[in-house]
């Protein structure tokens, strides 16, 4: 029997229906799958084969070297092991992650930071490393090690790897034609705005004082002048009338020509590439940065004075956190916590930290007089003397809960202030409306 | 020997619609079966029935980048329609050195939508060579914010839009040019008919269907517009969020480990209808311009 087209027709109609059936059936609505922790057995042993993700590391050929010889090393000291690396770009890190989280497939031991990795935290995805070895935290800067610990849980999941804290990096040409001393770095938020005012003057739009690089400073200023970000029942309280103060002063310097024009809407990109223009006189950021201006712009980076991180007195300064989680999906947890514990002990950040200009977590590392000799008076050295001193007084003052998307509806808020187009304390409720909004905070 | 007749062109198309099923049909569905859930990726989801939909309709963010994107396609539709059309007969004789100019136009299309955008954001700075141009022609008295003022930002985006599909379609446009016969663009010479008259009644005429296949093109291309607005008008999408569009919003809601994959469907959804709308309503209106 010849089939006619339309029994064709209703024929691959079904096909097709049945083929999306059955890839929906296998489609559910759980969320990530968490696996279970290992037993303490199971923790012990350490054997076999586990995969390592580090994000962007590979691009440089001394750390990707430095990162294989660890790898070696560990593999030496623990025979029958292996290590897989993985290296993940960082943009789109978070998609591939979230992917496999999904398919219950990390990798046994990922490199994440606590922003990106709280919400898996917060489902029970990671090992609790407080729990699987409660010793370990006291090794650990404690700043750093909170970075891994949920608000209303009990627990730690994940172990702090490599920390950066920011110096203040200033132009010291620009300040000197500006008619400021250059040698007087900006010490408080007063002096820093009061100094950028004095350079945009000068640089009558060839060249600025700051650019305000709102999403990657404006939540860690508020809280390095004591405004309080979020409560403990993650209710977003930020519209304080010390931040009302702080954004006017903001719109303030926006409007008179402080900042750059097109800063209101042009990211920490531009600020980078501001500074490195030669454009921008004063620009807050981790001492690896330096060694990208000696690279792109070595006269900036001639005129480069460095000096230490601003925030009120009593307040705490900003640092950035790097950490290894473990998941427990892993069938070799014990493997992939003491693969953890080796790379992140004192000798091998020790190693890290003179392949990278990043701090290590633990204590011990860091009173290695590696970080406190800045007598070759370089800037480079004076920044990670400055950077590690400053960590005794430094916390991730991003909140957890600041993700890209509170973020955006936060500084899209601040944008309208600074444009003039919002009142500060108007912006700064709706921010805090926005943010509560989408976290779930009442 | 007759089953193996009816397998053949099965095995033949099983890569294809293993390609179609698996990137496109599979994920279609599970954008609508995901519409009416509040699923997040890392705590999972569970029917909600049409409250996503409730929550669309009455949300201000979700009417903007409506608004927005309908904007976008009534500005850059009708120009890629006809700018490409102008581009095309300009570089379609065939004389010497015309290869370059044809190749120029086409480099925007091959070029990424980020450096694209970072060049135009280079050029439309408050002291960017546009806005010095202007000065300089004393069009304006003093800088233009095309990267911070809201409608200059959508208009800026706008402008990359068509500038980079200009190329793409102008060669969509050769093609049909190419095959408009040249008897009748000599009949009416000989009737008198100028190169206006001519543009008329002959050209257009002839290239009305890829006219509409360019239509309905960059319609859809506009109605998922994103890269360009993330670029110019940077993360926030323009001071308050004022220039976001539909897949901007999607994005920015669906995306990260806690994002609401659920409310993004349902927003997805909502697109896809509007694309198909539109699209239909361009074949509806073609078709009755031909019948009349």
């Amino acid at each position: 029997m010849k089939l006619k087209p339309r029994k064709h027709g209703i024929l691959g109609a079904i096909a097709l229906a049945s083929g999306v059936a059955i890839a929906l059936a296998g489609c559910s609505l759980e969320g990530v799958d968490t696996g279970a922790a290992a037993s303490d057995d199971e923790l012990s042993k350490v054997d076999g084969e586990i995969s390592f993700a580090t994000l962007e590391l590979s691009s440089n050929p001394d750390l990707a070297a430095y990162i294989e010889d660890t790898i070696s090393a560990f593999e030496k000291e623990y025979p029958g092991t292996e290590v897989e690396w993985i290296d993940v770009p960082f943009a789109g890190a978070q998609e591939k992650f979230a992917a496999d989280a999904a398919a219950g497939n990390l990798p046994d031991v990922v490199n994440l930071n606590p922003n990106i990795a709280q919400p898996l935290e917060r489902e029970g995805v990671f090992l609790d490393i407080d729990a699987a070895d409660p010793e370990l935290a006291a090794e650990y800067v404690a700043g750093a090690w909170e970075g891994f610990q949920v608000p209303g849980q009990e627990g730690t999941f994940g172990v702090p790897w490599y920390l950066t804290s920011e110096v203040t990096m200033y132009n010291a040409a620009l300040y000197e034609q500006a008619g400021l001393d250059p040698e007087a770095a900006p010490e408080t938020f007063d002096e820093l705005y009061e100094q950028a005012a004095a350079v945009s003057t000068a640089g009558a739009g060839a060249f600025y004082g700051i650019h305000p690089a709102l999403e990657n400073r404006f939540m860690t200023d508020l809280a390095k002048i004591g405004v309080p970000l979020i409560d403990e029942d993650l209710v977003w309280t930020f519209n304080t009338p010390e931040a009302v103060e702080h954004v006017e002063r903001l719109a303030e310097m926006y409007q008179t020509g402080v900042f750059p024009a097109d800063s209101l809407t042009q990211n920490l990109n531009d600020a980078k590439e501001g500074y490195q223009a030669g454009s921008i006189a004063v620009f807050p950021s981790g001492p690896n940065f330096l060694n990208g201006i000696q690279q792109n712009a070595p006269q900036v980076f001639e005129n480069t004075r460095v000096a230490p991180q601003i925030a009120a007195e009593g307040e705490p300064i900003n640092m950035s956190v790097m950490g290894l989680l473990i998941p427990k999906t892993s069938e070799n947890q014990g493997t992939a916590l003491a693969f953890t514990k080796f790379i992140t002990n004192a000798e091998n950040q020790l190693a890290f930290a003179k392949v990278a200009p990043v701090l290590p977590s633990v204590t011990e590392a860091l009173e290695d007089p590696f970080f406190q000799d800045d007598s070759d008076g370089t800037e480079l050295s004076k920044a990670r003397k400055l950077s590690a001193n400053g960590l005794e007084r430094a916390e991730n003052l991003t909140p957890v809960q600041y993700d890209d998307q509170v973020k955006n509806a936060v500084l899209a808020k601040i944008q309208l202030a600074l444009a003039g187009d919002l009142s500060a304390q108007d912006a700064l409720d709706q921010a805090v409306e926005d943010a509560n909004a989408i976290t779930g905070g009442e | 020997m007759r089953p193996r007749r009816l397998l053949t062109p099965w095995v033949l198309l099983a890569p294809a619609l293993a390609v179609a099923l698996i990137f496109h049909i599979v994920p279609f569905f599970r954008t609508v079966q995901l519409s009416f859930t509040d699923f997040r990726l890392a705590s999972g989801g569970e029917y909600i029935g049409l409250e996503n939909f409730g929550a669309l309709a009455s949300s201000d963010v979700f009417w903007l980048s409506a608004g927005n994107t309908l904007l976008y396609v009534i500005v850059v539709v009708p120009l890629l329609v006809m700018l490409p059309l102008f581009l095309a007969m300009l570089v379609q004789p065939k004389i010497p050195g015309i290869a370059f100019f044809r190749a120029s136009f086409y480099t925007p299309v091959i070029a990424s939508m980020v450096v694209v955008g970072l060049i135009w954001v280079f050029l439309l700075r408050e002291q960017g060579p546009v806005n010095w141009l202007l000065q300089t022609l004393k069009v304006v008295q003093g800088p233009l914010p095309f990267l911070t003022d809201a409608t200059l930002l959508l208009l800026s985006c706008m402008l990359v839009t068509v500038w980079k599909g200009l190329g793409f379609y102008m060669v969509i446009y050769l093609t049909a040019l190419a095959n408009v016969p040249g008897e009748l663009h000599e009949a009416a010479q000989v009737d008198g008919a100028g190169g206006v008259r001519r543009f008329w009644s002959v050209t257009l005429p002839s290239v009305r269907p890829t006219m509409l296949l360019v239509g309905v093109l960059s319609a859809i291309a506009a109605m998922k517009v994103y890269a360009e607005i993330f670029v110019i008008a940077g993360e926030t999408a323009g001071p308050g969020g004022q220039v976001r569009s539909l897949v901007f919003t999607i994005r920015e809601v669906g995306s990260g480990f806690d994002g609401q994959v659920g409310y993004a469907a349902a927003m997805s959804l909502v697109l896809f209808v509007f694309t198909i709308g539109l699209t239909v309503a361009l074949q509806k209106l073609s078709r009755e311009n031909e019948e009349a």
